[in-house]
């Protein structure tokens, strides 16, 4: 097995989620992902893998982002219209469907330093490969952290109360 | 002690702290009411958060194309089969025309003048495009397709060779029609005597600063004084019989027309020879591995003129070795002395 191989089969998933996570687009994520493993092909040497694939992954969806956003923007409101034609789903789909907008509602709100830090976390980063990767310095993870995950509970919260609210007005 | 702050609570929660931190953090909270509160609070915000984020991963897959995805997902590993099938094919061209340079200035003329790289690179970087472009690498690879019969031997082995190293599938239709017998020894027994007389050349006072891995030679960088090296490159002997014809038809072949090699008997060994040129190049589109590979050939040809090199037969081992680097010939002799001496040192001990 190559290096890149092991690499890829180490990582992958991690990186995928994350980038699923930060990106709302699961090919959109595979994409990112692959290239980034590209990427790691034309290194002679990388000392901390995980905080290196983590960062190229962050960066390249920058880049990504930002060449493509109008694009983006565009496609994505088609198929939002496209969405709202189609009949409506059952209850639980559409529970679930909600909870995942509100979900990235919620994240979207968030610093993108705070919302890059919580998702490498929850793939196993540790304090250490997140300052790498995101060039912070290690003491102040803890804090970007703790920050990240009150304001993502927070306004997650405040999307939910709304929802309810708007549920009992409408049933009254 | 202070209250703690929710980034120090974080950390401590997180595993993050140093154990001596860990146990101030942990003494403290049994005694603080109110920092064992925000523990609390900081762990529904680390469980509320993962719910939350989990939530994203049924993500759609709307915004791209679907063929294009479903398509990806095998890609990487043939991105990386491609690489290794690329690195392959350049190492092997790369040195065994350095190889058959050697054999060739060792029966004639103690001088190296590393005429042949730059037709290695072209091999290399040549680019696939078209019909009178894609004929022109067939022309290049085997230049000997149209000229004789030991020289298309040697690019259907060399086709073939690359194959059985890279272990992958990529190429193998195109050779149907070459020579079967030679390749299926030929490489294993190659890699042994490469891997022996690694350990044999090893020297003890000229410091090695690289042994660049190569089949087809064996190469050694020493540093003779800081900033100041010389190779060695040591051909192995087996590619004699099938090397010294091609590079003895070299030059004129390099001017030939491209018609005449289309039009050689042996044109299905031609396309065997083309067919892994364009795989090479196809894959090395996809990887971007192809630079890799051609960028240290164009630094050889430019160094190429500054250089001296001696050239002399190991009197044990019977192979050509040759000694390059930026300096006189003298002192070229002199480490060619040196070398002998730690080379006879090295047999010695390893075969009492």
């Amino acid at each position: 097995m190559t290096d890149v191989e092991r690499l890829f089969r180490t990582y992958n998933a991690a990186l995928v989620r994350y980038l699923t996570r930060r990106l709302g687009d699961r090919d959109w994520a595979e994409e990112v992902a692959q290239e980034t493993f590209v990427r790691a092909l034309r290194q002679t040497s990388i000392q901390n893998e995980r905080a290196w694939l983590f960062a190229v992954a962050t960066n390249l969806v920058r880049d990504e982002a930002r060449k493509d956003m109008r694009r983006r923007k565009h496609l994505a409101l088609l198929a939002e219209q496209e969405r709202e034609e189609v009949v409506e789903p059952e209850e639980t789909t559409l529970e679930r469907a909600q909870e995942a907008a509100m979900a990235r509602k919620a994240v979207d709100a968030l610093a993108e330093r705070d919302r890059l830090a919580l998702l490498m976390r929850e793939e196993g980063l540790d304090y250490n490969e997140i300052a790498e990767a995101l060039q912070l310095s290690p003491g102040s993870v803890g804090t970007t952290l703790s920050r990240a995950r009150r304001r993502l509970v927070e306004s997650y919260e405040a999307l939910q109360k709304n929802r309810e609210e708007r549920e009992k007005n409408a049933a009254s | 002690m202070q209250h703690l702050d929710e980034g120090t609570i974080h950390s401590w929660l997180d595993g993050a702290l140093s154990a001596d931190e860990a146990v101030r953090v942990e003494v403290h909270v049994k005694e603080c009411p109110q920092c064992a509160a925000a523990v609390a609070e900081a762990r529904g915000f680390i469980a509320g958060s993962s719910r939350i984020l989990t939530a994203l991963d049924n993500a759609p897959r709307g915004v791209m194309p679907a063929a294009v995805a479903r398509k990806r997902v095998d890609s990487i590993v043939w991105r990386v089969a491609a690489t290794v099938l690329v690195v392959a094919a350049g190492t092997l061209v790369v040195v065994r025309n350095r190889g058959a340079d050697e054999q060739l200035m060792s029966a004639k003329t103690e001088r190296v003048t590393l005429s042949s790289q730059p037709s290695a690179a072209t091999e290399q970087q040549a680019p696939p495009a078209g019909g009178p472009a894609s004929t022109s690498t067939a022309g290049t690879s085997p230049k000997a397709a149209g000229g004789g019969a030991p020289a298309i031997a040697r690019s259907g082995v060399s086709a073939q060779r690359t194959t059985a190293l890279a272990g992958q599938p990529a190429g193998v239709s195109g050779l149907a029609g070459a020579p079967t017998s030679q390749a299926p020894t030929f490489a294993p027994s190659r890699v042994a005597a490469v891997a022996a007389m690694d350990a044999a050349a090893e020297p003890e006072r000229l410091k090695v600063v690289g042994s660049p891995q190569g089949i087809g030679a064996n190469v050694t960088l020493y540093e003779v004084a800081p900033g100041d090296t010389v190779t060695l490159t040591e051909s192995i002997p087996i590619s004699l019989n099938s090397i010294v014809v091609r590079g003895a038809i070299r030059a004129p072949m390099a001017q030939q027309s491209v018609g005449k090699s289309a039009a050689a008997p042996s044109k299905g060994r031609a396309d065997a020879a083309t067919t892994v040129a364009q795989d090479s190049q196809r894959a090395g589109g996809i990887s971007l591995a192809a630079p890799a590979v051609s960028a240290p050939i164009a630094s050889q040809v430019e160094m190429a003129n500054q250089l001296n090199a001696i050239t002399w037969t190991d009197p044990i081992t019977r192979t050509t070795l040759t000694l390059s680097g930026r300096m006189s010939e003298a002192r070229l002799q002199e480490l060619r002395i040196r070398i002998d001496r730690e080379r006879a040192a090295a047999a010695a001990k390893k075969n009492p």
